[in-house]
């Protein structure tokens, strides 16, 4: 049995007992809601988060990769799915991931051999390939950010952000909802 | 006329002709047995249907997360005679009257529907389980989402109708200052019937990050409205958990929220929870479960099956997931330390854990709505994935026992990572063969796709008794295609599946039609 639950189902037998004996075990419908109320609602302690077991994104990892475009594209077969960059480095190419293509199109985003990159993320593997998943791409002086600063991908969530503003003028424009 | 309404005419044009042509010169009755009736038609979806979805649409160059639900009365005979829904777009949240609208209903089941307010018009493609269910996709061109509807039950809009205890399970995305973090928050309360809230816990998951199980903030409620939207579509507002919503009624068992607190947006369902003081002997038996959600801001979704023994220990664990295409099928190697815990509180909540000496530690947290089902949530690091898990039948499965009529929807991203949603109908015959029809909106910045009336065939091959991971594979023949799936049994009415393809993230299920 898993320790950690092991520990917590220990303390947990030990509070039901208690409150066998002391009479306030919890019961069905509403003699449960009143021994409840009568004895403040039991909070738990949940177990922290265990290690990531797949590629989550740890910043604490974070490093920067640069180099040359030597292949691009929006939609590839190879996973993570979205943008794939390959990128010449000085120690070899290098498959960065770039998120949802739709993301990097709205944002004016794109790559073509021969461009010179530069970004920030971290190493991963995924499907027993090596991947470097990017946060931030910049092309010149061109910069995009790709994920958080926590590693989520910001391609959907960023239009949550607009201001008061951009909100009113995308109203107007209109469209059903 | 949309253009699914359009496909689907000239399909139906067609195959009369091909009738008539064949029948021609025939001189009158041949002597044959009358057709049968057809399954669905638009008599099918009468009445007052609450709906809810989820998707992707396109906000300010680039595509954002949205949420809706509402209702929709269907007269019978094509029209949308009335209805309400609530927004939580990237504009902000509104509430909308529907002035009319048109559905269409192939003898399949699957049908064309348009909603139609002072904004104008959306569109949709549904699959009608039964008359009283089914599922559906927006099919617009600048918007996808997927979702489901029941028919609603009038006599509970009440807050009288609201009493006992109910299990929930929100997500979607909590923005706080310029942080736009994927949420999970599941829980159960107590509703009295009158308004108030008691008994209320929850544990959010909100990017990675647990809140342990936490009593409802002061400021709880739930209120049916009082201006005509009560009665008249069962709107209510809410405060749980220490967010705002609003919701609709199914019926006393079963209502739908959407979060109000913009720009976050939250959408899940309460379930009425069994009223039984819950502990570790409650989870007995079989046990299949289906969720998603994103582990760092990527599509993950897991499916699976185990065992529980009523004393707290877990077996007989397989599982697939596939996050954003990186595919784990369990077990790889030993599973140990599977276990689970119903937290002595009695209200239903608990633990589970497993772990492969491979893959790693899969954790989840739980709250029963009963000892059959459960709202899912993993709490593995970075993970925000959310679902159910429900008993799942320990009589064999053959091919033979799980032919018949099935409608589906399925949801995740492709290739590019966009969105893509799915929602059609198939027949599975005694060998697993299958063949149906699929609708489908790809979307896309630039140009999203909507497909509609696309053929499908495929395989449901069973492995042993059927009740651990099935190979489902689907051959879309135009746009061609082919989606592999593992497919886990829950019963002869049930499916989950989740895509094993590297190149996209796909679940859903299959329910089967009468």
């Amino acid at each position: 049995m898993n320790p950690k639950i092991s520990r917590k189902r220990a303390t947990a037998l030990l509070s039901w007992a208690t409150a066998l004996l002391l009479g306030t075990a919890p019961l069905a419908g509403g003699a449960q809601e009143t021994a409840v109320q009568g004895r403040k609602t039991q909070v738990e302690a949940r177990p922290a988060a265990v290690p990531a077991r797949a590629f989550a994104y740890d910043a604490k990892r974070e490093s920067v990769l640069e180099g040359t475009v030597v292949g691009y594209t929006e939609g590839g077969q190879i996973a993570p799915t979205g943008a794939h960059a390959t990128v010449r480095t000085r120690s070899g190419d290098v498959d960065v991931h770039l998120g949802p293509a739709s993301y990097l199109q709205a944002n004016h985003f794109s790559l073509a051999a021969g461009e010179q990159v530069r970004f920030v993320g971290v190493n991963a593997v995924v499907n027993g390939k090596g991947v470097f998943l990017a946060r931030i791409a910049q092309k010149g002086n061109q910069v995009v950010a790709i994920r958080s600063p926590r590693g989520s991908l910001l391609a959907k969530g960023a239009s949550r952000l607009l201001t008061e503003a951009e909100r009113a003028q995308m109203k107007q424009q209109g469209g059903a909802r | 006329m949309n253009a699914r309404t359009e496909t689907t005419v000239s399909r139906v044009s067609i195959v009369l002709a091909l009738f008539a042509a064949a029948c021609g010169g025939g001189g009158g009755n041949n002597g044959g047995p009358p057709p049968p009736p057809p399954k669905f038609t638009n008599a099918s979806l009468s009445g007052q249907y609450a709906f809810s979805m989820s998707g992707t649409e396109l906000c300010a160059g680039q595509g954002s997360l949205f949420a809706r639900i509402g209702t929709f009365t269907a007269d019978g005979h094509g029209n949308i005679t009335n209805g309400l829904e609530d927004v939580n777009i990237c504009t902000g949240t509104e509430i909308l009257q529907f002035a009319g609208g048109r559905y269409s209903m192939d003898a399949d089941g699957r049908g064309s529907l348009s909603l139609t307010n002072s904004t104008g018009t959306t569109n949709y493609s549904i699959s009608l389980v039964s008359s009283a269910q089914g599922t559906v996709v927006q099919t617009d061109a600048t918007v996808t989402a997927s979702g489901t509807f029941q028919r609603q039950n009038p006599a509970s809009f009440s807050n009288a109708a609201i009493a006992g205890g109910y299990v929930f399970d929100f997500k979607g995305v909590e923005v706080v200052g310029s942080t736009v973090d994927p949420a999970s928050i599941i829980g159960r309360f107590d509703a009295d019937g009158a308004g108030a809230i008691v008994n209320g816990l929850y544990d959010s998951n909100i990017a990675g990050t647990l809140s342990g199980q936490q009593t409802f903030p002061t400021g709880t409620f739930y209120r049916m409205d009082t201006n005509g939207d009560g009665t008249a579509f069962g709107r209510g507002t809410a405060n749980i958990a220490g967010r705002n919503f609003a919701f609709y009624v199914v019926d006393a068992a079963r209502i739908k929220f959407i979060g109000t607190d913009f720009p976050s947006e939250l959408l899940g369902e309460a379930f009425a929870q069994q009223n039984i003081a819950f502990n570790d002997s409650s989870l007995v038996g079989d046990y299949a479960f289906l969720i998603d959600g994103l582990n760092s801001g990527s599509p993950i979704a897991t499916s699976g099956r185990f065992t529980a023994d009523r004393a707290g220990n877990i077996a007989n664990v397989i599982v697939d997931e596939n996050h954003n295409g990186a595919v784990t099928l369990l077990p790889v190697g030993t599973v140990t330390g599977a276990a689970y815990a119903v937290d002595t509180n009695g209200f239903g909540g608990g633990l589970l854990q497993w772990t492969d000496t491979t893959a790693g530690t899969f954790s989840f947290i739980f709250y029963l709505i009963s000892p059959t089902q459960a709202v899912l949530e993993e709490t593995d690091s970075g993970i925000v994935s959310d679902g159910m898990f429900t008993a799942q039948t320990a009589t064999p499965i053959t091919t033979t026992s799980m032919a018949g009529d099935y409608a589906f929807v399925w949801t995740g991203v492709n290739s590019s990572g966009d969105e893509t949603d799915f929602a059609g109908q198939l027949t599975l015959d005694s060998s697993g063969g299958f063949s149906g029809l699929l609708d489908s909106n790809r979307f896309a910045t630039t140009t999203s796709t909507q497909v509609f009336d696309a053929l499908i065939n495929g395989n449901l091959t069973l492995s042993g008794n059927g009740l651990g991971a099935n190979t489902f594979n689907v051959t879309e023949v135009s746009p061609a295609d082919t989606f592999h799936f593992t497919a886990y049994i829950v019963d002869q009415n049930r499916i989950f599946v989740v895509c094993t393809d590297t190149n996209r993230v796909l679940s859903g299920r299959l329910t089967r039609q009468p």
